[in-house]
């Protein structure tokens, strides 16, 4: 509790889902026909460098929370709360899991591994744009509970 | 896969997705009675406000919030329950993290965040309130007790 934790405004990371959103069901769509699916997989592998990044350094050093500082929060008004950096961050952490899967389950020939990733990204980055739902309060404790991640 | 047929799936994930986000923003928040008596111990659990040991329920109602560091609704939880804190004397506002406190996450089966656990004024549970509370619900829970 002693330790200062940057607080960020919260319709950034919502800004990041909403890219996220459009991208994801582009790749969904790509990765659904044999044609297009090497396609899928590269722009799939560009999501999986955003979420390392996002994870590693944070939602303000990410290229999608500086254009939001720069080019999308002038146009707004003052956010009515700051919150914490960690649960979006928490939410970067997952899209890289389940980028991972995709990829994983791709690699191991399982049909159509890249569109479940894509697939789930989608539901997961719709619910957090658009429905305020958070990763880190829905699926963090279960997965501590279980033993996935540790604190 | 032909065109038409990745169109439709597309059509099918996205109403899945939609129906699934409605149905979650309309269920979370809400109040359920609990009945099976669970008596909080508040020194046990080693519940502190402010930094300091909390041992006393509040007079009519005390709402604990169960919390993590990753759970971005706790806060406006709990600045909700503040506000209601702030403007009557006799409820009292407890928030305990569960970051590194599995093993009452364990005890109280609490799978999501915020968890509120609804306490009367000698702290046993009446209602649990899973996902960011709902000014609504947070009244009507404060007029379920009278003073």
């Amino acid at each position: 509790m002693s330790k200062q934790i940057e607080q960020i405004d919260p319709r950034g990371p919502r800004f990041g889902a909403s890219i996220i959103n459009v991208f994801s069901i582009i790749i969904f769509f790509l990765a659904l026909d044999a044609s297009t699916v090497a396609l899928a997989q590269s722009l799939l592998a560009i999501v999986w460098v955003s979420f390392l990044w996002g994870s590693l350094l944070g939602n303000t050093k990410h290229p999608f929370g500086i254009i939001y500082k720069k080019l999308v929060r002038p146009r707004l008004s003052a956010p009515k709360e700051l919150e914490d950096s960690r649960p979006p961050r928490f939410a970067q952490f997952v899209g890289l899991v389940v980028t991972s899967i995709g990829f994983l389950l791709s690699a191991l020939a399982v049909p159509f591994g890249i569109a479940i990733a894509a697939g789930a990204l989608f539901a997961a980055s719709t619910l957090q744009a658009y429905f305020g739902f958070c990763l880190g309060c829905q699926i963090y404790l279960g997965l501590r509970r279980v033993g996935v991640i540790r604190g | 896969m032909s065109f038409e047929t990745r169109l439709i799936i597309i059509a099918a994930l996205v109403l899945v997705v939609v129906a699934g986000g409605l149905y979650w923003r309309r269920t979370t928040g809400r109040a359920r009675a609990v009945a099976d008596g669970t008596q909080i111990d508040l020194g046990r659990l080693g519940a502190t406000k402010d930094g300091k040991p909390v041992t006393q329920f509040g007079k009519r109602v005390t709402f604990l919030q169960f919390s993590t560091e990753v759970c971005s609704q706790c806060r406006q939880t709990a600045r909700l329950l503040g506000e209601f804190e702030a403007q009557n004397s006799d409820v009292l506002h407890i928030e305990f993290d569960l970051t590194h406190r599995l093993d009452v996450a364990k005890k109280f089966n609490i799978l999501q965040t915020p968890t509120t656990l609804v306490l009367d004024s000698r702290g046993r549970v009446t209602s649990r309130i899973g996902g960011a509370a709902k000014t609504q619900t947070i009244q009507d829970e404060i007029g379920n007790f009278q003073i």
